[in-house]
């Protein structure tokens, strides 16, 4: 097999790995702006609940919840596919990661927009919707787009629970034809093709805004 | 259903793979920060050098750890050089979590004020004098908490190991799951310690932050 052949083989897998990255996002961005702003706005009990749960999702691994989703669930009845596994568990860890953005991002806003708001006869939920979050919303972007590379990355997990993206296709591969230094090649360079201008960008951006700069992450 | 009797009973096994699992985090962490921080100070010393440590650092950002792996475990005895599981797998993960560090180095190098770099200039410093005792110390202290938070990302992608079969943790509740066909009661302990361990830490580096913060001016 040539190189070329190698590759395209790869992205064969392609239409999983993209699968599973947008199925991903959308668990990740409705949980990072719940629950980052609830825990943001919530007091008490509520928000010690809230920093549990984004604790839970940060803190744990994501292999290990992959595999004790995929393989224990259906003990209790649940019978989930792999995909939607894959796309809950990467989804809400990303996810969990991203709600810190938006946290840091609403913190880090002068309190005197809050007062503004305020003076002007908004409700609560009024000013965090209409001033607070679309002034965040830049300071949270390089982050966001930090935690979507690491989402692109992390659906190289769900070639461990038999969905065939692109890991998965590179070890058939290399299972059929025994060349695994054009196989994982092969593989380090589909990879860095998809995620290289996410890279760029993130990066570009991470310069102009400077926010967000210290949080950090991954799968 | 979940048999608290048969999760207890499991709990010794794994924890005894757990050595394995914290060796190996201690071995990534400290040979990542070296890694990474030999490629900043490389970064740094010419143009020509910034953009290929940058290629290089991108390079290692823009693709999966497992995949990288992979490429270790698999590439290199195609090449003659065989190296036990745990040692390529310390590789991988001192290598991917380098091109963090690097970027975090940078950013906490950056933070230190320009007079200093003269200072040292002026006290007769080489370049070597002026990164170990000069920028180095200054340094850890800007990036404590971002470095602490990449140590606790390098200890939860230590299960990844378990597919190179590597005796941590995870792949001994893997072992203990495939031997008695019970795959919730091993999945979750190992999970609650992993967890454990993780938000101890985190906790302990928020502490340690807190303690090396300067007083606010």
């Amino acid at each position: 097999m040539t190189f070329a052949e190698v590759l395209a083989g790869i992205f064969e897998g392609f239409r999983v790995t993209a699968l599973v990255t947008l199925l991903g996002m959308l668990y990740a961005v409705p949980f990072a702006f719940i629950a980052g702003v609830a825990q943001y706005s919530a007091r008490g009990w509520p928000h010690a609940a809230i920093t549990a749960l984004i604790e839970f999702w940060r803190s744990s691994p994501v292999i290990i919840l992959l595999y004790a989703f995929y393989y224990t669930l259906p003990g209790f009845g649940l019978r989930l596919s792999g995909l939607t596994v894959g796309a809950m568990v990467l989804g809400l860890n990303i996810g969990a990661y991203g709600s810190q953005a938006v946290r840091a991002a609403l913190q880090a806003l002068d309190r005197g927009q809050v007062e503004a708001g305020r003076s002007i006869g908004l409700r609560r939920w009024q000013i965090l919707l209409l001033i607070e979050l679309p002034q965040a919303l830049l300071a949270m972007m390089p982050t966001f787009i930090n935690q979507f590379i690491q989402l692109v990355k992390g659906t190289a997990l769900v070639s461990l629970i038999t969905l065939s993206d692109m890991t998965f296709r590179a070890k058939e591969i290399s299972q059929l034809h025994y060349d695994p230094v054009k196989v994982y090649t092969g593989l380090l360079v589909a990879y860095f093709i998809i995620c290289y201008p996410a890279t760029v960008v993130g990066r570009w951006l991470e310069r102009k805004v400077g926010a967000g700069r210290k949080l950090v992450h991954d799968v | 259903m979940f048999d608290f009797g048969f999760a207890l009973s499991i709990i010794p096994a794994i924890g005894k793979a757990l050595t394995t699992t914290l060796a190996v985090t201690l071995l990534s962490c400290i040979f990542a920060a070296l890694l990474g921080f030999g490629l900043e100070i490389t970064r740094r010393s010419s143009q020509p050098m910034r953009y290929a440590m940058r290629f290089v650092i991108d390079f290692i950002r823009s693709t999966p750890v497992l995949v990288q792996l992979y490429f270790l475990y698999y590439v290199l005895p195609v090449y003659g050089i065989k190296l036990p599981a745990l040692v390529v797998g310390v590789a991988a993960l001192s290598i991917y979590y380098c091109g963090y560090l690097a970027e975090v180095f940078k950013a906490g190098i950056d933070g230190i004020a320009r007079g200093q770099f003269e200072a040292a200039k002026a006290l007769g410093l080489g370049r070597f004098q002026t990164v170990i005792l000069v920028i180095a110390p200054q340094m850890l202290r800007n990036i404590a908490a971002p470095m602490g938070s990449y140590f606790i990302s390098i200890f939860k992608s230590t299960p990844y190991l378990a597919v190179i079969a590597v005796p941590e943790s995870f792949g001994s509740a893997l072992d203990i799951a495939s031997d008695t066909f019970r795959y919730g009661e091993p999945l979750a302990v190992v999970g609650a310690i992993f967890l454990a361990i993780a938000v101890g830490f985190s906790w302990l580096i928020h502490r340690f932050e807190a303690r090396l913060a300067l007083p606010s001016r």
